[in-house]
């Protein structure tokens, strides 16, 4: 299991940010290589992820859904998908909130992430693929920030 | 006559002229018949050692080795070998000697059937004296046919019955036909189909192919084709001197290549396996569609899949089939053979990344480098596996006679007793052998026999103090590295000290010095190089780092 806990500040208000993490399409879009598909019945999405592990791509046909706490302004993204060149498969729980801060910047986004990749290739990419995962991770922090017209913060 | 003395006619016959292995009463009576026969014994001071050189023999010569144990305990050191060699799908026969029939409570008793099923072997067994010839034919026959080790189980008391047939003995190789598996030729027209709407073509060429002397009918698909030319690790090097030649495809393959090699359409796969290790769990042809040649019935390829179109055939007759089609189809067209991959190509083995080098070791990088350039390419090369071999496989790139890459079984320790086998079965070619400091230690007892039979094998111990796998897992994963650190003494002193030669060198320079010396009288020689642990091989920091490098 590789367990991800990141913090992000934007120079944005809460309202904004929020704004911006209750559309799915924009949260995935932060997401290096995946790209949100038709939404299901169940209000889920599928979703297409390219991740590079090393210089090798594996492409994930992944299904998505994104819940929101309106009034508590936080959400969840769980997501599952399989490549099915290498049968790999991977399962992911993400829980966000949007909190308001007194002092500058204005918007704090705690993030916390768990991820299990499974499969043949889990092994052999070892410890490498928490890494990737960690990049990643970062990646969508600035992203996010980047979006919402801010910066992260270290 | 004693049977002991009838199965060492039989082994003779069969043309066995090198056993390597270890005496003891299970079978010290074979081998004195052996000796009588003029079958050269190489005794060794491992049994284990002694199968991993008539591995190195079978995979040199492509005829079966010959290893020997006594029953039990000497049978038992044989496992990681047995199971080296039938990973690598080496013919191989190992004499064993088995307790008396007569005595169930024999100290030495062991289940040698259950112990060979365990290790990936067949299992043959000299059930009564009047069965000896069709013991030995039937190991020999399964070892050419199926290509694997074979134990051949021989209890200790029936060695000493009489013999008193005088039939002459037949061969195995008297009952096996021999033919070359040509191609159904619908089975060429749907490949040359494929092959000529393809745009960017790659050749994989493994063993297979190289065996069956595919080479100059390769170049000239490619050339037809446009097709790059790659080769499986165990074909490594082969047909290098192609310009379009991209290396290994695989864990080996640089960033240059897997480039290349994930952008190809249609891939021609000749007596290569392709399995997980090659195609990367299939990660590295993601859109691509497989040709395959193979002169088995059929190959599943990684992930349990099937080649787009298979065809069953002889490497060499196969790519022959194909080039003969589209010679008559008049297709030819230049593909992938630009001057714009040639460019890709020129800088693709440089790994610049900067390392801070610990005082007294140096950078193994350069030194493959240079050694690659130094040593003559009439001198062959074996590789071992671990850490090293992330260097190696990749840095050696010139073509030699014999290029030998481990990793059978994911072992270490397992090149050096090929080595010696291979060089013994080649005809005591000197030879150079590139391996880490923990798989050189673990059979440094058997550099006595190198020195003993005067062995033309330098050994280049990349010494990094370190079980190299292993310090970098932990590294990765930001434990401490101490447990997996173990000094060793200086091999190159222990080394002299067995009556051979050696030296510790901890600069390029130096180690030119003692190649150099080595190069002018070839014999069986240890250089303990100390290598820097900062730098880290390419296939590792992909793995074990997620480095896209």
């Amino acid at each position: 299991m590789i367990e991800v806990n990141e913090r992000i500040e934007v120079a944005s208000t809460p309202q904004a940010v929020w704004a911006i993490l209750s559309d799915p399409s924009a949260v995935v879009d932060c997401v290096e290589g995946a790209v949100l598909g038709d939404k299901q019945e169940d209000g889920s999405f599928n979703a297409k992820m390219t991740v590079k592990f090393g210089p090798a791509k594996v492409s994930f046909a992944a299904n998505v859904l994104v819940a929101y706490d309106e009034p508590n302004k936080s959400g969840s993204v769980t997501a599952r998908g399989k490549d099915g060149i290498s049968g790999t498969k991977f399962t992911t729980a993400m829980q966000f909130k949007v909190e308001g801060q007194d002092a500058p910047p204005q918007s704090a986004i705690p993030i916390k992430a768990e991820c299990e990749i499974s499969g043949r290739l889990a092994h052999l990419i070892e410890s490498g693929a928490n890494m990737v995962i960690k990049r990643m991770t970062v990646g969508f922090a600035e992203r996010l920030a980047e979006k919402c017209g801010g910066t992260k913060s270290a | 006559m004693k049977v002991y003395e009838r199965l060492s006619q039989a082994f003779k016959a069969e043309g066995t002229t090198n056993v390597f292995g270890m005496m003891g009463d299970g079978n010290m009576y074979w081998q004195y018949a052996n000796n009588k026969n003029g079958i050269i014994m190489h005794e060794v001071r491992h049994e284990g050692v002694g199968m991993g050189m008539a591995d190195g023999w079978a995979r040199a010569t492509r005829n079966p080795g010959v290893c020997t144990a006594t029953c039990g305990p000497g049978t038992t050191q044989l496992a990681t070998a047995f199971v080296t060699a039938a990973r690598a799908s080496s013919p191989l026969v190992a004499f064993c000697g088995e307790y008396p029939v007569s005595d169930d409570e024999y100290t030495q008793a062991l289940d040698q059937s259950a112990f060979a099923h365990g290790c990936e072997a067949a299992f043959v067994r000299m059930g009564t004296a009047e069965d000896a010839d069709e013991a030995v034919r039937k190991a020999f026959y399964i070892a050419r046919t199926q290509s694997r080790p074979v134990l051949l189980s021989v209890p200790m008391d029936l060695q000493q019955k009489e013999w008193d047939d005088d039939e002459p003995y037949k061969p195995s190789t008297s009952i096996i036909p021999k033919r070359v598996v040509t191609p159904n030729a619908s089975a060429i027209e749907q490949a040359a189909d494929m092959l000529s709407k393809a745009k960017r073509p790659v050749i994989v060429v493994g063993r297979g192919a190289m065996w069956s002397g595919a080479g100059d009918e390769v170049r000239a698909l490619a050339a037809r084709t446009g097709a790059l030319i790659a080769t499986t690790l165990q074909a490594k090097n082969w047909l290098v001197d192609d310009e379009y030649h991209i290396g290994i495809s695989g864990t080996y393959a640089t960033k240059t290549a897997i480039g290349l090699l994930s952008d190809s359409d249609v891939v021609v796969a000749v007596g290569a396996s392709l399995n997980r290790y090659t195609t990367h769990e299939g990660l590295l042809y993601p859109e691509a569609q497989f040709i395959h040649i193979d002169p088995k019935a059929h190959v599943m390829l990684s992930r349990g899949k099937g080649a787009d179109h298979y065809v069953q055939s002889d490497g060499k007759a196969g790519v022959a089939a194909l080039n003969a089609e589209l010679t008559k189809r008049n297709f030819k067209q230049m593909g992938r053979r630009t001057g714009e991959v040639k460019e890709k190509l020129a800088n693709a083995w440089e790994d610049r990344a900067d390392y801070k080098i610990e005082e007294g070791t140096l950078d193994p990088r350069p030194l493959c480098l240079a050694l690659d350039d130094l040593v003559p390419t009439d001198i062959n090369l074996f590789v071992g596996s671990g850490h090293t071999a992330g260097f190696t496989n990749i840095l050696f790139r010139k073509s030699r006679p014999i290029v030998m890459p481990g990793h059978f079984f994911g072992c270490i320790g397992q090149m050096m007793p090929a080595a010696v086998g291979a060089v013994i079965g080649s005809g005591m070619k000197p030879a150079i052998l590139m391996d880490g400091d923990a798989s050189t230690m673990m059979h440094i007892g058997d550099f006595d026999t190198m020195v003993r039979y005067n062995v033309p094998l330098l050994i280049y111990c990349m010494n990094n103090q370190c079980l190299g796998a292993e310090y970098y897992k932990l590294e990765a994963h930001n434990m401490k590295v101490d447990t997996s650190c173990i000094p060793t003494a200086d091999l190159g002193a222990v080394a002299r000290a067995f009556g051979g030669r050696g030296a510790l060198c901890r600069t390029v320079d130096e180690v030119k010095k003692a190649t150099a010396e080595w190069l002018a009288k070839p014999g069986p020689m240890i250089i303990d190089v100390r290598v820097s642990r900062s730098v880290v091989t390419l296939p590792y920091r992909r793995v074990h780092y997620g480095e896209d490098v």
